[in-house]
Formats: structure tokens, sequence, C-alpha cells
């Protein structure tokens, strides 16, 4: 495959008062990709989202969008290239579903222009295409996890663009909603979009990523194929346990050690 | 699921505040027949022959009430306007248009000019003044810290900017006189419509409709202020933009309400939280029913206190007494619409 960059960094710093968190960050983007950024906690993944973003600043280091740098966007120019989905997370008011999904439309207006119905329209697909019609109406506040994850992927879907960047995707989700979700990300992807999304697990990083990126303490430490990078060694690393990295299906899966014995 | 489509809710609070404003024009002392003032007005509009009833009516209806129904309803629409902006951006539901000082600082500025001069062109101008100048403490004592959440620093430096301006309209209150300035102050600040002209009013009245469309235009940014500032950005707004937009159309729309009318409190609080029970969240909805709510309300409260009693009641008074009770019922049911 022909490598297409969209987003680029160089040696990237970023460091709170007396707390460097990032330290010379070199990372690569292509369309097309879906790349997992595996780590422990605090090892600065959702500092690398934030700065390609544009929601806090560097101290050293560039971030290239399609040939120009982050800071020579405006926020809104950045939201018609790459769609944010946070981690879910409390509203303060009870939005309706399609009130939610209708504010990814926000960037395509001007000032003071009020949405049109297309957007509505925008909107409509969008539910449809996750395959979440049927919450149209319902209040987003009383949506379990899962549901509101995908209510998100909607809202991302009516930005129009084909690069998702999420955090932490299935954090707070049951068994079930995260492989629902995993599964969502993976059907959107053959459709052509592009993702990078943190997580804290190593099973999804190999269930759905075309590359993984391994974190710790501020620096890339591994960068390539799932299969490649994860390795027991790799885990034992960065996370300080034992695991298995073992094929079953025609897929790698990784099982941890359970030092005391399995009861 | 919805009912009632938008059309309706704006089109059935439009009906509303027109009964209420006919209502109005025709209660008072001099009593008005709906039929007179329907004969008043084809008079004024197509013409015709007049009588003497009519130059009465050009006094009681040009010079006294309609100015002050006018003024009502700027004055309701901008602080319920307001205040549901405030709501929404600093995603707290006890927040006013006062949060940022801007009443404190007008109430000074006022009482200043009634201290200084005896031309009330000179209180008014120094309430607009010192209205925006409290803001601008407020908006520079939040962002003196950064590296923290800049809403809570805002709304703590219009704390601090508020007990600031407080503290120097107590220090006026002090030095005036005690027989002439300072009941003027201590009544001033009780609210009032009674200095409502119709000069006056339309004047009052661009500024004030400009920052009222204007927020009520800023609803889809309301909207996504409420998710929190990161998420703004990523979505693609300009948050500190349409927040500094945002303050500086509420303050213009407050601080001229205080410049006609002094205090009127509770307005700016509740009208949101009640509009918010009826039909949802969505600010682009919210903020204009607000508008015309707020106005219906302020209008209905003056009206009730010219009315109620033989001696006027302030209508900061009696918006508080309304307010309250109502509020107390708003927040048990605030979970309808906070979550």
């Amino acid at each position: 495959m022909e490598l297409n960059p969209i987003i680029s960094v160089n040696d990237l710093h970023f460091s709170y008062p007396k707390r460097p968190v990032l330290e010379g960050v070199d990372f690569t983007l292509n369309r097309g990709e879906i790349v997992s950024l595996l780590g422990p906690n605090g090892c600065g993944k959702s500092t690398l989202i934030r700065l390609i973003l544009k929601l806090i600043h560097p101290s050293q280091g560039e971030i290239w969008l399609d040939n120009k740098t982050i800071d020579r966007y405006s926020h809104r120019e950045i939201a018609k290239h790459i769609a944010y989905i946070p981690q879910y997370n409390n509203v303060p008011f009870n939005y309706s579903v399609l009130e939610m999904v209708m504010m990814g439309r926000v960037a395509k207006h001007g000032f003071f222009v009020a949405p049109s119905a297309k957007d509505k329209e925008v909107a409509y697909e969008s539910l449809r295409q996750i395959g979440i019609e049927n919450l149209t109406y319902r209040t987003f506040g009383q949506l379990s996890g899962g549901q509101k994850q995908m209510v998100l992927l909607a809202r991302a879907l009516t930005q129009e663009v084909n690069t998702f960047i999420m955090d932490e995707p299935v954090s707070g989700l049951d068994y079930g909603n995260q492989i629902r979700l995993l599964e969502l990300i993976s059907d959107l992807a053959r459709q052509g979009y592009t993702f990078l999304k943190t997580t804290h697990y190593p099973d999804h990083a190999l269930m759905v990523s075309s590359r993984v990126v391994v974190m710790n303490e501020g620096k890339i430490i591994a960068n390539g194929k799932p299969e490649e990078v994860i390795t027991s060694s790799m885990i034992r690393e960065i996370y300080g346990i034992e695991a298995d990295l073992i094929n079953y299906n025609r897929h790698t899966w990784c099982i941890p050690t359970f030092s005391k014995g399995v009861l | 699921m919805r009912r009632i489509k938008p059309i309706g809710w704006i089109g059935g609070s439009v009906i509303l505040l027109i009964l209420i404003a006919t209502l109005s024009l025709l209660w008072g002392q001099y009593p008005i027949s709906l039929e007179t003032l329907i004969s008043y007005l084809q008079f004024k509009l197509l013409g015709g022959s007049g009588n003497e009833t009519y130059t009465l009516l050009d006094n009681i209806i040009l010079q006294i009430r309609l100015p002050r129904v006018l003024l009502a309803i700027l004055i309701g629409a901008s602080l319920a306007t307001s205040g549901a902006a405030f709501q929404a951006m600093f995603v707290n539901p006890l927040v006013s248009p006062g949060i940022l000082g801007v009443l404190a600082g007008a109430a000074f500025g006022a009482a200043l000019g009634m201290l200084i001069s005896e031309h009330w062109y000179v209180v008014q101008i120094l309430a607009f003044i010192f209205g925006f100048i409290a803001v601008g403490v407020a908006i520079l004592i939040g962002s003196m810290v950064t590296n923290s959440r800049s809403t809570i620093m805002l709304v703590l430096g219009g704390v601090i900017s508020g007990s600031l301006f407080t503290a120097l309209l107590s220090i006026i209150k002090y030095v005036a006189d005690p027989y002439s300035t300072l009941p003027t102050i201590v009544y001033w600040l009780m609210g009032s419509l009674t200095m409502a002209d119709l000069s006056g009013v339309l004047l009052i009245s661009v500024p004030m409709l400009l920052s009222i469309g204007g927020m009520i235009l800023m609803g889809k940014y309301f909207d996504i202020l409420s998710l929190g500032d990161e998420e703004a950005k990523a979505l693609g707004v300009n948050v500190i933009m349409v927040r500094l937009i945002a303050i500086i159309l509420a303050t213009i729309a407050s601080s001229l309400s205080v410049v006609m009318a002094g205090i009127i409190g509770w307005v700016g609080l509740i009208i949101p939280h009640i509009i918010r029970m009826a039909i949802g969240p969505s600010h682009r909805l919210l903020m204009p029913l607000s508008a015309i709510v707020g106005g219906a309300f302020l209008l209905l409260a003056d009206t009730i206190s010219r009315l109620a009693l033989s001696v006027e009641v302030p209508i900061g008074i009696l918006t508080s007494l309304i307010g309250i009770p109502v509020f107390i019922i708003v927040l048990k049911n605030a979970r309808a619409a906070w979550n």
C-alpha cells in the first residue's frame, strides 16, 4: 500500500510545569490505517491526541495535517479534517440523541447561521449508518454507555471527514458493548475511514488495528504490525506483568499469566 | 418525543405576550375598554376625525402605559436570554445574568451618578459604564490564573468583582445624604419601571434588541459549549471568541436593563429553567422562547405591581416574591432538564 500521510508528528515534546509528558515523539497516521496507541496510564497517549487536535500546545516539535502545520489551522478547519470521539461522558442538559448528533454539523456553518434541513438529513443518515435510528428521539443522558459511544460515532460521521480519533472508545463499556463497538469500528474502517484510537487493552489492539504504536513514559517504544509489536517481553516491559501470546482461530490473542494461579 | 412543534411554542408564547400587553394597556387607574383601544388604534393608524378622548388617550397610552409595556418586555427578554446564555456557558443551574458582576457594577455606577450629579443621563451613563467595568474586572481576575478550568475562574472573578462593587455601593450609601440621595438610591435598587419614557425606551431598544437577537442566533453554540471546552473545540467551535461575544451581548443587555429600571432579580434565573422544563434543553428554541416568555413574565409582574395595591410595589420586590417559590418548584423538577 502506498503511504499517504494525513497526520505527521515530528520530535514532539510536551510538559506540564516540572513534569515532562512527551519527550521526542515521531509519529505518522496514513490514510486507510487503523492505528492503536497502546500504553499504561500516564504514558502520554491522551496528551498526544490532545496535541494533534490543538487542544493543548507542544513545548517543542511540529504537527502536520495535510501539508500544513497544525498551528496554521483554526479549530473549525481541523474539525473539517478530523472528527474526535471523546470518552462518553455525562452531559449537563438532557439533549435528545438527534440534537447531540446535529452538533457535529457546527463547523459547516458561519457564525450566526442556523442549521438547515440538510443538516438534519445528514444526522438521520449517520444514525442509520451506525444502525441506531431507533434511538433518534431518546434522551442522550439516559442511554447505556455503549449506546452513547455509538451516538458519538454517528455525530462524528456528520462531520463528513475521513479521519476519526477516539480516546479509549471502550472504557466503561460492558463486555458485549466493547466487542460490538470494536466490530463497528472495523466495519467503518472497511468503508475507508482512517482511525487513530488509544487503548488500554493489548487484546483490542490485536483485534482491530492495522498498526500498533506502543508508548511508555512519554516515548514511542515500538511501532509496527500488531503481531510483531505485541509480545510477551513488551507486555512485561510496559505493564510489569507476564502474558502469553497464542494463536487461535487464525488470530493472535494475549492471555495474561495469573501469577497466583487461577482459583 | 415532542408533541408541539417549535413554531407552535413560539406562536403560542407570542400570542400570550400580545394578550398580556393588551391587558396592560387597558388596565390602570383610568380603565380603558377594548373598543376604545381599537378605535383609538384605528384613528392613529388610519387617521380620521379625532375627539377629545383621544388627546387623553394619547397621554395615557403613548406617554405612560406603552413605554412601560415596551420597557418591561425588553428588560424581561434581556434578563432571560442573558440568564439562559450564562447557564449554558457556565454549565450551572444557579447562574443568573449577574454572575459576572454586571448588576453590582451598574448599581454602583447609578448610585455614584445620583451622588455626584442631578442629571438623570449621568446616572444612566455611569450605570452602563460600570456594568462593563465590573465584567472587565471579572474577566481580568479570571484570566490571571491559567492552567485551570477557565469558566470556574471566570465565575470566581465574577464573585470577587460583584463583592467589590457591592462594597463600593455601600460606601456611596454611607456618604449619601440620608434625607434626599439615600432614599433615591435605595428605591432605585428595588427596581422600578416608572422612569419609562417613550423616546428613552425607543433609544435603548436598538442595542437591547440587537443583543437579544445576537444571543438567540448563538443558540447552537450554547448547546455545544455546555459539553465542555475541549469537546466544543474539537467540534470546531472557537470557544474563546464565542464566550467573549456572548458575555459582551449579555452585558450590554443587562446593564441597559439596570440603566432603565434598577435591579430586577430572578427573571434571568427562573425563566430559562421553566422553558427548559417545558421544551427541553436545546438552545436553538430555548433562547427565543426565553426572550418572549421573559418579556411576558416581567410585563405581567409589572401590571400586577401597578394594580394589586393602592401603593405601587417596586417590581424587583415582586419578582423576588414570585421567583422564590417558582424556583423551589423548578429545582424539585430540575431532573427533567438537567442531568
